[in-house]
């Protein structure tokens, strides 16, 4: 009788200890919730930055967005499906380090897109002026050029004739 | 016309023409804002419900709006004060936060989410005090907007 108890007993506690040492093991602490929300800080830094140098940043703010939405399911989760919460963590720390790497190349053609418009509007607004200051030197003069080129097979009759 | 006219009305639509090509690049210095609302249960402004029990969930609809001119990183505060609970334009709240939403928003974009809330603690008048809340860069930590929003409610006992 005594042997068969303390074997069950054994196995009980063998039980228990696997559950907790599983549990311990894969419950999300919040070391990893500081990660996963320190990554997601940096890289809104870079994916802001990116957008101040002009690039087109939807596509990353929508990445953030998914990490952020990992980590508040993870801090649901982490009570009832720890593993799930862990992976969830990973996945949102993943990602923001992801968007991180990703925001420098938008940033650089933001800087492109930006360098691109300012040559065009300056040379824009060069030619206006230049043309203005030839129209004003030289206008009368093509004017009256065209004006005779336009008449030039006109004939011009006295009104008494 | 005379030459005059003429060289005055020249330089008159140069002058245009060459504000509409720089346009672009000159920088503007509008101040942002952001935009904080609370819906009710149905997604519109009404119907917030008055009467919850304890540990009751209460569902309502957050909407959050940008336009700072550029992306914002938003935190949005639930506490729940009561009616010498003070808070204002500069100060936030001294109350339990009960909840905490985040999201990042682009410029002139906004986003409405669903919101669910429960109450572990009784009264009358109570202030369910939504905050919201923006990432420094430059500090690296959320500073409060001063903008702000209020309903006020009544939390029973539970049967």
């Amino acid at each position: 009788m005594r042997p068969r108890w303390t074997g069950v007993l054994a196995l009980m506690a063998i039980a228990w200890l696997l559950t907790l040492s599983c549990g311990f093991a894969q419950a999300a602490t919040s070391a990893e919730f500081s990660s996963a929300t320190n990554s997601i800080g940096s890289a809104f830094v870079a994916v802001h930055s990116a957008g101040q140098d002009g690039g087109n940043v939807s596509g990353l703010v929508t990445e953030l967005n998914v990490a952020l939405n990992l980590t508040q399911k993870a801090q649901a989760e982490n009570a009832t499906n720890p593993t799930q919460a862990a992976t969830d963590l990973q996945n949102a720390t993943t990602m923001a380090e992801g968007v991180s790497a990703a925001s420098s190349s938008v940033a650089q053609a933001g800087s492109a897109a930006r360098r691109v418009t300012m040559e065009i509007s300056i040379g824009a607004a060069s030619a206006i002026v230049i043309a203005a200051v030839l129209i004003y030197a030289l206008g009368d003069r093509i004017f009256r050029k065209m004006w005779v080129y336009v008449y030039r097979n006109f004939v011009v009759r006295p009104a008494s004739g | 016309m005379d030459r005059e006219t003429a060289a005055t009305a020249l330089a008159l639509i140069a002058l245009v023409a060459v504000f509409v090509a720089l346009e672009p690049i000159i920088p503007t210095s509008q101040t942002g804002f952001s935009e904080l609302g609370i819906l009710g249960p149905n997604m519109i402004i009404g119907g917030y419900p008055t009467n919850v029990t304890q540990g009751g969930a209460v569902h309502l609809y957050c909407y959050v709006g940008n336009h700072e001119g550029e992306a914002a990183y938003y935190q949005v505060l639930v506490k729940l004060g009561n009616s010498a609970t003070h808070v204002s334009n500069t100060t936030s709240a001294n109350a339990p936060e009960i909840h905490s939403y985040s999201l990042i928003l682009s410029d002139n974009k906004s986003s409405t989410f669903p919101v669910t809330l429960a109450m572990n603690t009784t009264g009358t008048n109570l202030r369910l005090i939504f905050e919201l809340w923006a990432y420094n860069v430059s500090t690296s930590q959320f500073a409060y907007t001063g903008v702000w929003d209020q309903l006020m409610i009544n939390v029973t006992g539970g049967p």
